[in-house]
């Protein structure tokens, strides 16, 4: 008997006449008129994480089909990670809110026109400005995407409130530098010959174009990489060595790096001669902080702490301390410390506009858009507080304090919140005490999909269109890794939006006429847009069709700022301050100096919580995309890792699911037992604990540090301390 | 004649995946449905221990067990030593899924088909998408035949080796750097 098999079938099938049609053949002959369509090529700018890498999109019948790096853009020169393809699947999520929703029940929506979501937010809106006052009616979001829009409104009712998610992210570090600089620097990660990165995992929270530039410096020239971090993280696994250090504890170990370069005669002295104020009181304050004291605290051996001082030193000024982002600069009550001892350390290096160093951006000015601005209006001091008088003067104004939100809802100073493109419930401390959000009168939320926050708290969704769906203003792509010119790019419409979906600027114009303020929105963003690079000499259609633009003729100038043979910084002294005066006026120490961690773990059972990016998630945001969270489940990557031999002690295994329980949160999660973490912590990925039904894919998957984290602000940048948590760890059923 | 082939440093690679991604992107294929992947591994004990990672795909041997198995021919090797797998002459018996070593075929819940990586057949001028899309240039992709190829270059001046060279299967994937075993099945 001859095996019947798909091909014979076909064989027999033309020799006697039957048409050899198969079930396919229609999908066939369609998929061949699909194939034959002209594909185009359009440019975006990425919304994966927010460095905003320059995107390529393929479009066919239609259709986005894939993407590809834009080979001029610096944060990516052409490669794009995991969360950059993720983005074009992201586009056809079913669980994007496709239509204007208003509150009808607990989790209970019911899709309504866009103009009567706008006349009943209006009338409102309108109502609790005369009854509360402006100050009562905040915009919050994760930043600064809608700052431009939000401005406008604002300053058209007279509110002050402008709050983004920065508080969980990196405030620390901006409030640092804005003191002791007045500008930002960046590792020259290319040039350089010794890099150490602390609490910063480069390979996890990606810019494509910054791993490409360690690993050509470490691959091609035998440059040093040095990580120190209580995990093993991704870009450890590249490095020359991997430093364990007890979490929280890098405060000490800088302390320590400095003491070695101080007393040891390595630092710059010319630098720090000419182009530093208050070393004395800095050196004052820290003169004990020897390497066998950090030893004790920070688990690194004092030998350790010498030869990576010496090594920095020796290398200087081709060598660094990277500066840092959201690793530890949101995370502890010593992280304005820890920030201040970063610039501390880059200075007495003498690295700082040097190459192989520190460099700043290369910049443009863009030009400023005449538009008819609202009549100034006197505005009451910030609900939040940030940077008023009172206990949070040292915040920044312009980054705020979001998770003093809720509170500030139940106290009755919020009335009217919008959110935007910002999901507090999932990425701010406690759900439970986001929820209250909730109560504010009148709370409208501006997501993609349907997030925790809208789902939970929001009276009114009004959808935003996909970003491949909208265009928005033009920005520079400087920022984090260093580039010798400067560029501009724009993020452009790829595809026509959705369903029933607005970009920001028309959702504004119809809140905006609602309420009086139309002629202050008669614009478009081509409008704005074309203003903004008037003054460069390119045109809008050029941009929008090269995506990315780079200045040649106006390259960065790798010297400390001088105006008439004298330091220029932008700071009191013009030189880098090693004391900051505003700290001191709110009687805080103007200088660094050792403070512990808030809490400490002390029992067997008790670890720190701290929590990290997996390379292909960025936080909550790609969590319910289903080709990323493919990964994490291939991967087993929702597992909370554990240190192998506490996990021992503990009678803990890998695969085991275990209890974790802080003073406000208990979860159960599955563990990884492993070696390559420090046994002091616990670490979680940041991406998962979705909890919101209707983001199906992230629904219930994992846990988030943020469930069991109290919410606190630290007081002088306001960060929420998001790995001053302790938890208790015990085998599910004991 | 081509003799298509790649050269693997795993030494580089952080396990970002996307590689993964941007060939899901390039084959439209499931978010379940893959063509690469990584194996993540652990050596050593705390503090002196270090985390490696294995990017494993079809290595399109030259002695393919899955070519031998092939009831159909639906499996077929074509220019350049690539590996094809024609679907429209599979019969989903999934021989080729058991009987790779390396663990390479996915099956297609849709059709299923056992699929795998295509070398990027088709788009070789272009470059694989695995190799363009990667920040840490951890593959490199070319022609062995062709003396000038960066590949030749490379496969000269470095040690390289194969997996399961034990198997006798021939990978036109070769690897750089200290030797990885894979975990496989």
């Amino acid at each position: 008997m001859v095996k019947m098999t798909r091909r014979n079938f076909l064989k027999t099938a033309a020799a006697t006449g039957v048409a050899s049609t198969s079930l396919k053949f229609s999908f066939n002959e369609y998929s061949k008129a699909a194939a034959n369509a002209e594909v185009e090529k359009r440019h975006t700018l990425c919304n994966g994480c927010s460095n905003m890498c320059g995107l390529f999109v393929y479009v066919k019948n239609g259709r986005v089909v894939k993407a590809e790096g834009n080979p001029i853009h610096l944060k990516n020169k052409g490669k794009i990670c995991a969360r950059g393809h993720g983005m074009v699947a992201d586009i056809y999520n079913p669980d994007r809110v496709t239509r204007p929703m208003k509150r009808v029940g607990e989790q209970e929506f019911e899709p309504i026109s866009w103009e009567q979501a706008f006349s009943e937010i209006g009338e409102k809106l309108t109502g609790i400005i005369d009854e509360h006052s402006a100050n009562s009616v905040t915009w919050l979001e994760h930043g600064v995407r809608g700052k431009n829009y939000a401005d406008i409104f604002l300053d058209y009712i007279g509110s002050p409130n402008y709050i983004t998610h920065y508080a969980t992210c990196f405030s620390s570090k901006t409030n640092v530098w804005s003191r002791m600089m007045a500008t930002n620097l960046f590792g020259d990660h290319e040039n350089s010959d010794y890099m150490l990165f602390v609490g910063r995992n480069f390979a996890g929270g990606i810019i494509p174009n910054g791993m490409r530039k360690v690993l050509k410096a470490t691959r091609e020239r035998g440059a040093k990489l040095v990580v120190v971090d209580p995990r093993c993280c991704e870009l450890a696994k590249v490095a020359d060595e991997w430093i364990p250090i007890k979490p929280g504890t890098d405060l000490a170990f800088f302390l320590a790096i400095a003491h070695v370069l101080v007393t040891e005669d390595l630092k710059d002295r010319k630098f720090t001669r000419e182009y530093v104020e208050n070393f004395e009181e800095f050196w004052n304050a820290n003169r004990n902080c020897t390497p066998e004291w950090a030893e004790e605290i920070t688990d690194v051996p004092a030998d350790k702490i010498r030869e990576i001082a010496r090594d920095l030193a020796k290398h200087a000024p081709k060598a660094f301390l990277e500066t840092g982002y959201h690793g530890l600069n949101a995370h502890y009550q010593n992280s304005v410390q820890q920030a201040q001892m970063n610039v501390i350390i880059n200075a007495l290096l003498g690295n700082m506009y040097q190459r192989g160093g520190l460099l700043p951006s290369a910049s443009v000015e863009f030009g400023q858009f005449e538009t008819k601005r609202p009549p100034e209006k006197e505005k009451g001091p910030r609900v939040d507080g940030a940077g008023e008088e009172g206990p949070y003067a040292t915040v920044e104004a312009v980054r705020g304090i979001p998770q003093r939100v809720p509170q500030l809802v139940e106290e009755g100073k919020i009335k009217a919140l919008f959110i935007y493109h910002y999901n507090p419930l999932r990425t701010c401390p406690d759900p439970e005490y986001q929820k209250k959000i909730k109560d504010a009168d009148l709370v409208v939320s501006m997501p993609i999909d349907w997030n925790e926050t809208s789902l939970y708290t929001a009276d009114y969704i009004l959808p935003e269109c996909y970003f491949m769906e909208r265009a928005e203003l033009p920005v520079q792509t400087s920022g984090h890794i260093t580039h010798d010119y400067p560029q501009i790019a724009m993020r452009t419409e790829v595809v026509e939006p959705m369903e029933d979906t607005k970009p920001l600027l028309d959702i504004m114009k119809g809140i905006a006429k609602e309420i009086g303020a139309e002629e202050y929105f008669d614009f478009t963003v081509d409008d704005w847009a074309k203003a903004m690079i008037e003054p460069l000499g390119v045109t809008l259609e050029h941009l929008k069709e090269a995506g990315c633009i780079e200045f040649r003729n106006q390259g960065i100038d790798p010297k400390f700022p001088l105006e008439g043979g004298e330091p220029a910084l932008n700071t009191p002294s013009g030189k880098v301050e090693f004391s900051v005066g505003l700290y001191k006026v709110n009687g805080f120490s103007g200088v660094p100096r050792w403070i512990p961690p808030k809490v400490e773990p002390k029992r067997q059972d008790e670890f720190r919580l701290i929590h990290g990016k997996q390379p292909w998630h960025s936080h909550h945001i790609t969590s319910n995309n289903p080709y990323l969270m493919a990964i994490s489940e291939q991967y087993d990557a929702t597992r909370m890792w554990i240190n192998k031999e506490r996990a021992d002690k503990l009678g803990i295994k890998t695969g085991d699911t275990v209890t974790v329980e802080s003073e406000i949160a208990k979860k159960e999660v599955e563990v990884k037992a492993t070696e390559l973490l420090h046994p002091d912590c616990v670490w979680v990925p940041s991406a998962y604990g979705g909890f919101s039904k209707k983001a199906e894919t992230a629904y219930g998957v994992g846990i988030n540090w943020n469930d069991f984290l109290p919410a606190m602000v630290e007081p002088i940048a306001g960060s929420t301390m998001g790995q001053e948590v302790i938890v208790r760890v015990r085998k599910e059923g004991k | 004649m081509a003799n298509y082939a790649m050269l693997i440093d795993p030494d580089r690679c952080t396990g970002c995946g996307a590689c993964r991604m941007a060939c899901q992107m390039q084959w439209q294929l499931a978010p379940k449905m893959y063509y690469n992947r990584v194996e993540f591994k652990e050596s050593g004990k705390y503090p002196n221990a270090k985390m490696e990672i294995l990017p494993v795909q079809c290595q399109h041997c030259e002695e393919a067990p899955c070519l031998n198995v092939c009831p159909t021919g639906a499996t077929n090797k074509g220019h350049g030593g690539i590996i094809n797998v024609d679907s429209d002459n599979c019969i989903q018996c999934k021989a080729c899924f058991y009987v790779c070593p390396y663990d390479a075929r996915v099956i297609d819940q849709e059709t299923g088909v056992p699929g795998k990586c295509k070398f990027c057949a088709g788009f070789i001028s272009q470059g694989e998408t695995c190799v363009s899309t990667c920040m840490n240039d951890v593959r490199v992709f070319g022609d062995l035949d062709d003396p000038t190829s960066k590949i030749t270059k490379l496969m000269k001046e470095k040690d390289v080796y194969q997996l399961l060279t034990r198997e006798g299967t021939k990978p036109s994937i070769y690897y750089v750097g200290n030797k990885l075993e894979l975990s496989g099945k």
